[in-house]
């Protein structure tokens, strides 16, 4: 009951909460995306061990963003903070084609978890700004976009060190949530 | 919980698993020192260039892009024999610096292991991306100051970019790098620095404050917060309870278990561990929706002997099962049954029952497990 009152209240008023995880292989990105976009600056970074959360306020929406640690022996843990997830932000290393199937593959595992069928995802081909980097058509193929059901999702190039493409991202992530998705 | 794959075993390594080829291969005297800046024990590798590194330097080789360093957590990822086999045919700390540092000029200072993030980035990417310690082609004009001079390594840095690789790689390198202190310290934040676009001149006072605001962290420790038993009541006839568990400036909590007082939450929660290695915090409280959280009860678990305990085990290398270490209990410990720490296959794992303090009832079921990554 209180949980509706607070979502009616801040809907009216246009001041949305939502929580959304950042999530990817190791070395994706995911760390200078979140201070990218929290502190709009480019940090430097080292592997996160465990998560880093920040909040974001954009377009009348408090995002609170986790970012999970990608190492393949964290990845089980994502899950752990899966509950109560309006958004999926998946993070590819565009540039790192020989991991795009084991990024393929948690990509779509993470789609079939049951606490996450509400949440929209939004894709980013990031590192656009590193020889080779495959452009969003392409990683829409290899990571399989076209089998998404019954989900809204969009992908966007970005290369997080110049800033590019983040904040287009957010935008659709915003309208989406606020036009009811997730 | 956590997937174990199952790896496919040539018949040569039918005896060891690719974790422990790769255990005996960081071992050797010279996979014992960072290749970049020389900290103890590293804990990182450049899987194509074949180094082993400290987290610091792996942030760096990244930064560079996997067409130059691909890093893997000797710990944190699992490895396949063909990738411990690509690296100890790369052969190893020793090798690589003979390949990439043979013609390092004499006057230039390596990192070590106190040097900014600035410093490392610059020297690994003239090490690893512009190869200019690798041959002693007269093309690479040496630079004529020490490393530490940023402002000189970094003119011919650009211009060795604009020459030898003119790719769109440059657009990584942030032209006036320099320290941003990283001062904020708020909840979850990994160990961070940040560089920025400003000018070089406060370079120094920069550089201390952002070591001053960097937490290092010493390892992982997961949570399972298994189940809460004759909880207090703080509604009508029940609670809904839930737990906070925090280390340091992090903390993360469980879903709200609704009108009971032996909630079985059975949630994992992951928390890294500060090099301080503050206890780890419990806390419980009851939900309620139209005015602040009742407090249930609170606990402590001093998580010092779990990390030296792991940390123990890592360097033995024991991988039977067995019991290391054990806590009686008493009234001054707030447990409730004698705590253990058990090695269950390679892994340092710790069973808790504490009873919740400030509070008239209520034990708290905790199982922790202890992944060590000192540098």
């Amino acid at each position: 009951m209180g949980i509706v009152f607070t979502r009616l209240f801040s809907s009216l008023f246009g001041n949305r909460e939502a929580r959304i995880l950042v999530l990817g292989l190791d070395n994706a990105g995911k760390t200078t995306i979140l201070y990218r976009l929290q502190m709009g600056e480019v940090v430097s970074t080292i592997p996160t061990i465990g998560f880093n959360v920040e909040t974001v306020q954009y377009n009348n929406i408090k995002f609170q963003v986790w970012d999970l640690g990608g190492q393949t022996s964290i990845r089980p843990y994502w899950r752990c903070y899966f509950p109560n997830t309006q958004a999926i932000i998946y993070v590819v290393d565009s540039s790192d084609t020989d991991r795009l199937v084991i990024a393929k593959d948690e990509f779509h595992a993470i789609l079939e978890e049951e606490e996450l069928k509400g949440a929209v995802v939004l894709i980013f081909a990031n590192k656009q700004d590193l020889p080779g980097a495959l452009d969003a058509a392409a990683i829409t193929e290899a990571l399989e976009l076209h089998k998404i059901k019954s989900r809204q999702w969009s992908i966007f190039k970005t290369s997080a060190i110049k800033g590019e493409g983040l904040f287009e991202g957010l935008d659709w992530l915003s309208n989406t949530l606020k036009s009811g998705g997730g | 919980m956590v997937k174990m794959r199952t790896e496919k075993t040539a018949s040569s390594y039918s005896s060891t698993g690719p974790q422990q080829r790769l255990d005996k291969f960081i071992n050797q005297s010279e996979n014992r020192t960072c290749a970049d800046c020389g900290s103890p024990d590293p804990k990182w590798a450049s899987l194509n260039l074949g180094a082993f590194i400290c987290i610091k330097c792996s942030g760096a080789h990244r930064s560079l892009g996997v067409h130059i360093s691909k890093v893997l957590s000797v710990k944190l990822d699992q490895w396949s024999h063909e990738q411990v086999s690509s690296l100890v045919d790369l052969g190893g700390n020793s090798m690589v610096n003979m390949k990439y540092e043979a013609c390092i000029p004499g006057n230039l200072t390596k990192p070590n292991p106190d040097s900014s993030v600035a410093e490392r980035l610059e020297f690994i990417r003239r090490k690893y991306e512009l190869l200019q310690f690798s041959s002693c082609d007269e093309a690479i004009i040496p630079c004529p100051f020490p490393a530490g001079y940023t402002k000189c390594a970094q003119k011919t840095q650009r211009s060795s970019v604009s020459s030898a690789l003119p790719s769109p790689s440059t657009c990584h390198q942030n032209s006036n790098l320099s320290e941003k202190p990283a001062t904020k310290t708020r909840i979850g934040h990994a160990v961070r620095s940040s560089w920025v676009k400003k000018e070089l001149e406060h370079k120094s006072s920069k550089t201390k404050a952002a070591q001053a605001g960097m937490v290092e962290f010493v390892g992982l420790i997961k949570v399972n917060i298994v189940r809460g038993m004759n909880l207090a009541i703080r509604d009508m006839l029940t609670s809904d309870p839930y737990v906070i568990i925090s280390i340091g400036q992090q903390s993360v909590k469980t879903r709200v278990i609704r009108n009971n007082l032996n909630p079985v939450w059975n949630e994992c929660l992951m928390l890294s561990i500060p090099d301080d290695v503050p206890p780890l915090k419990v806390l419980v409280y009851d939900k309620d929706a139209f005015k602040s959280d009742d407090f249930m009860g609170e606990g402590e678990i001093d998580i010092q002997p779990l990390l030296s305990t792991a940390r123990a085990n890592e360097k033995s290398g024991m991988a039977d099962s067995m019991l290391l270490r054990k806590w009686v209990a008493s009234e001054e410990n707030a447990l409730v049954k004698n705590s253990v720490i058990s090695l269950v296959d390679g892994k340092v794992k710790q069973d808790v029952t504490l009873r919740l303090q400030k509070v008239e009832t209520g034990e708290i079921d905790i199982e922790l497990e202890c992944v060590p990554l000192s540098q």
